[in-house]
């Protein structure tokens, strides 16, 4: 059964009276215990797709489904982590995770007990009182990770959490997650994690979603069927050729797309003329 | 797993020192921290509070037993009134400016309704409106008196906390916001948690900023000839008590002890109370704040001394700029809001003070009466007064760019000139206006010469620090990557100075040279005009101020003085549009993501 049901989303951005379309009737679906990745080059709308199902952004059409229900706003059920880790700098790690319990009304003692016991689990015991300024990117990002596993949330969302950190910390934190994947222990079972990193994708996915450049379209789909851990399968002729075919795959849709439209304006950049206006 | 493996070693330095982070066993990282702990923090303040006062409450019995002057035994008072007026205000403008920041921030129709228009006020110098200010709240009597100082000093700390609060609250960055929102801080939660601990560092500086342009305005406040008479709150003040001595009693040696007197407490509890504070604030926010420590340097006196006072110590959290903030881009429905109102007040205004909804005939008249017949010269007056304002900006920012590079490029430039900013900055100017005209007067004679020396020293000195601090600040940072390939490519003197250091400072010298001629007009509405209760009337230069001024407080014609300053709010938007907002647009693309 599906747990999270993405149903013909379109988005427009608006910027200087021009509209450009960068979703366009995207669609699949993800399955409880899955691991998924969305796969694309920058600007094909990828992580806007992630942010309409934290319900932190709304499609002109189309609807994205959890449980049955469609999303409209954020629920404690659907976890973020952030790209650029999105921690409150006057707030210490500990409080960090602590913050979302205490809006969930969680009293004070079981909300310290809780974020503790995440803090620990990411590794970070002994920085409860550290603030966002004197962690290490890697530590920063565990305590997004510790801060959204907190809630016990049934899906997690991932938003490129690794490509602001160097290539041996995200080897770390890549084992961190699939462990905590698989940890049967965790509420947690559900992952859709964004990236742009095919080695990453491929590494880390039960299936790969393959997206086009601008407009982003879904151009194909490749199953990874290998068991895990899959330390040692990154060596094998297998690993390769599933790399191959996300790579093939991404080739295409950038062909399909540099015919139909030249303009090379990505969604970051749009966003980035939205933000700054 | 090693479960004691994580920790946090703090070396010998103690409290404050370098720091060494360890997971999992590994060396990781290591920080600098600055940890003092709160108890020490708060003895150490206290006994330099107590320090202050001590010293202040010695000087005013010196002054007391030892100056001999009318009014000069009433010096505790004065300053008391003077003191707990400043204060009064300071808590209510930063009450007001942090909620309605939040309103504007937060609200999309409070923002199309308050931000332009709030803007449109800001940019009219707060001396000229305040003839009509005065025009309401005189008929209320002595308590009007005090009401309208007050009314004065909070138009003057306000807009600054205001923006300070709105740009501080726009430059959340997105990353954090949309985290909030997705782990559900909304409505107050995301106030309390988010907005709140990211505005501190703007409203502590907004506030100190206030404080300082309290002292600057208070003179004006407290000194206001009505109706050829002159006007002091009921209670005094220091401001009071200064004009009073050099206008009416030209006594130039009790000014000067009182000018000294007055910069003392300004300077003092500036130092003690402000730095300390945005130290503390600013260790919370996601843009490094801008520090300088004068440790370490120079066998100067004067360094050795302002190093012992805590002076010396700049700090400037980036993220605050009303300078750019000002040059906000409206839309058009916000423009027409902001003009629909701006009239409904001219209206307002004019019915209130004259008792009818204005007619035209009646607004002809006004434009009859005296000092109308001036109006004739007006392109004249506009061309003295920017010719004024253009010297006094262009000598200070040739100064204030050379001395600023000198600053921040060599520590002994900076002993000598850090020490010299935080006296600077702090002397209220108008304040020291008096004074330098008295000097001058009995320098030169002739008044109306000796007034517009006055007025080009004081603009001078008014704009000067602005733009040094600005400047001081680019330079601080430009990115070490930018002066590793200047040296890579063997840029040296000059040329490193044209390639690297002076386009990298432009868009601060855009931003320092609007807060400089905000200021600046400001000055000149106060310097041009000199109030006098003699017979032989006031002294004054011909320039746009004065007129205001004549028409303000001379004549109480309310008509000439609300066009007069409708032609300094055009001047001023259109300085805005045409210049600053085109330079600062070109140089944006000059600043380096670090």
């Amino acid at each position: 059964m599906s747990v999270i049901e993405v149903e013909n989303i379109t988005k427009t951005f608006t910027s200087d009276k021009t509209k450009i379309l960068v979703l366009d009737n995207v669609s699949f679906s993800v399955g409880k215990d899955e691991l998924l990745c969305l796969v694309g080059p920058s600007g094909c709308g990828k992580s806007t797709l992630l942010r309409m199902m934290a319900g932190l952004e709304k499609s002109d059409s189309g609807r994205i489904l959890f449980n049955g229900e469609p999303i409209t706003k954020p629920s404690p059920k659907i976890a973020m982590v952030f790209q650029l880790f999105g921690l409150l700098p006057w707030k210490t790690a500990m409080e960090n995770v602590e913050v979302p319990l205490e809006v969930l009304g969680v009293v004070k003692d079981k909300r310290a007990h809780v974020a503790q016991e995440y803090l620990q689990m990411v590794g970070l015991e002994g920085f409860e009182k550290t603030y966002p300024h004197d962690l290490s990117g890697g530590m920063k990002q565990r305590v997004g990770i510790a801060r959204a596993l907190a809630l016990k949330p049934d899906v997690l969302l991932m938003d490129e959490p690794f490509s602001s950190l160097d290539e041996l910390t995200a080897k770390t934190l890549r084992e961190l997650v699939l462990n905590i994947w698989r940890n049967p222990t965790l509420p947690t079972n559900t992952f859709i994690m964004v990236s742009h990193n095919v080695e990453e994708a491929v590494f880390m996915a039960d299936r790969v979603i393959i997206m086009s450049p601008r407009p982003g379209k879904v151009i194909g789909e490749v199953k990874v069927d290998v068991p895990r851990p899959r330390s040692k399968f990154l060596r094998d002729q297998e690993y390769f050729k599933y790399v191959d075919e996300v790579v093939s795959l991404l080739e295409k849709g950038k062909a399909i797309t540099r015919d139909t439209s030249p303009l090379s304006l990505t969604a970051e950049r749009v966003q980035h003329m939205k933000t700054t206006k | 797993m090693n479960k004691n493996a994580n920790k946090t070693i703090i070396d010998s330095l103690g409290q404050t020192g370098r720091r060494a982070i360890f997971l999992n066993g590994e060396y990781v990282a290591h920080t600098t921290v600055f940890e003092v702990s709160w108890l020490r923090c708060l003895r150490r303040f206290l006994i330099s509070f107590v320090l202050g006062l001590v010293a202040l409450s010695l000087m005013t019995w010196l002054i007391v037993t030892f100056v001999s002057a009318p009014d000069i035994k009433n010096l505790p008072l004065y300053t008391f009134a003077t003191i707990s007026r400043i204060l009064i205000t300071l808590a209510i403008s930063v009450v007001w400016g942090v909620s309605f920041g939040i309103l504007a921030a937060t609200n999309r129709a409070a923002s199309l309704v308050l931000t332009p228009f709030i803007d449109l006020l800001q940019s009219i110098p707060i001396l000229g409106y305040f003839p009509m200010v005065i025009g309401f709240l005189f008929a209320l009597g002595p308590l009007g008196i005090e009401l309208s100082v007050i009314v004065l000093l909070f138009t003057s700390m306000a807009w600054a906390i205001f923006f300070g609060v709105l740009g501080a609250i726009r430059g959340i960055p997105t990353n954090i916001a949309e985290s909030a929102r997705s782990y559900g801080l909304t409505g107050w939660r995301y106030v309390r948690h988010v907005i709140l601990p990211a505005i501190t560092p703007a409203v502590i500086s907004g506030a100190n900023l206030a404080w300082c342009d309290g002292w600057f305005f208070m003179i004006a406040a407290e000194y206001i000839q009505y109706q050829g008479d002159v006007v002091s709150p009921p209670a005094g003040g220091l401001g009071y008590l200064l004009a009073k001595t050099a206008y009416e009693l030209k006594d130039m040696n009790v000014a000067l002890v009182l000018l000294i007197f007055i910069t003392f407490i300004v300077v003092y509890f500036n130092t003690l109370t402000w730095h300390k504070l945005m130290e503390r604030a600013s260790t919370g926010t996601f843009k490094p704040v801008f520090r300088m420590d004068l440790s370490g340097v120079g066998k100067l006196g004067v360094a050795r001394a302002s190093n012992w006072l805590h002076f010396g110590r700049l700090h400037w959290p980036k993220s605050f700029s009303i300078g750019a903030q000002r040059l906000h881009k409206y839309s058009r429905i916000e423009k027409v809001i902001a003009l629909v109102l701006v009239f409904a007040t001219v209206i307002f205004v004019l019915s209130r003070v004259y008792g009818q909804l204005p007619t035209v005939a009646m607004i002809s008249d006004g434009f009859r009466q005296p000092p109308a017949s001036e109006l004739v010269n007006l392109p004249w007056l506009i061309l003295f007064t920017m010719g004024r304002l253009s010297i006094a900006y262009g000598i200070s920012l040739i100064v204030a760019i050379t001395m600023g590079v000198l600053a921040a490029e060599h520590k002994r430039f900076a002993a000598i000139f850090y020490p010299l900013y935080d006296i600077g900055q702090g002397v209220p100017i108008l304040a020291l206006f008096p004074v330098v005209w008295l000097g001058l007067s009995g320098l030169i004679g002739n008044p109306g010469i000796a007034l517009e020396l006055t007025c080009i020293i004081i603009l001078i000195l008014d704009m000067i620090w602005y733009m040094f601090l600005n400047v001081v600040s680019a330079v601080k940072n430009i990115p070490t990557e930018i002066n590793e390939v200047g040296q890579m490519f063997g840029f040296k003197g000059v040329k490193r100075i044209t390639h690297l250091v002076v386009p990298s400072i432009l868009p601060a010298i855009v931003t320092g040279s609007i807060l400089s001629w905000g200021t600046g007009w400001n000055t000149i509405i106060f310097a041009e005009y000199l109030p006098s209760t003699e017979s032989g009337g006031a002294v004054s230069v011909p320039g746009i101020g004065s007129l205001l001024d004549k028409a303000g407080y001379e004549f109480g014609n309310t008509v000439v003085l609300i066009f007069m300053l409708g032609i300094i709010a055009v001047i001023v938007l259109s300085m805005e549009g045409l210049i600053w907002r085109r330079l600062l647009r070109r140089f944006e693309k000059y600043h380096v993501e670090v």
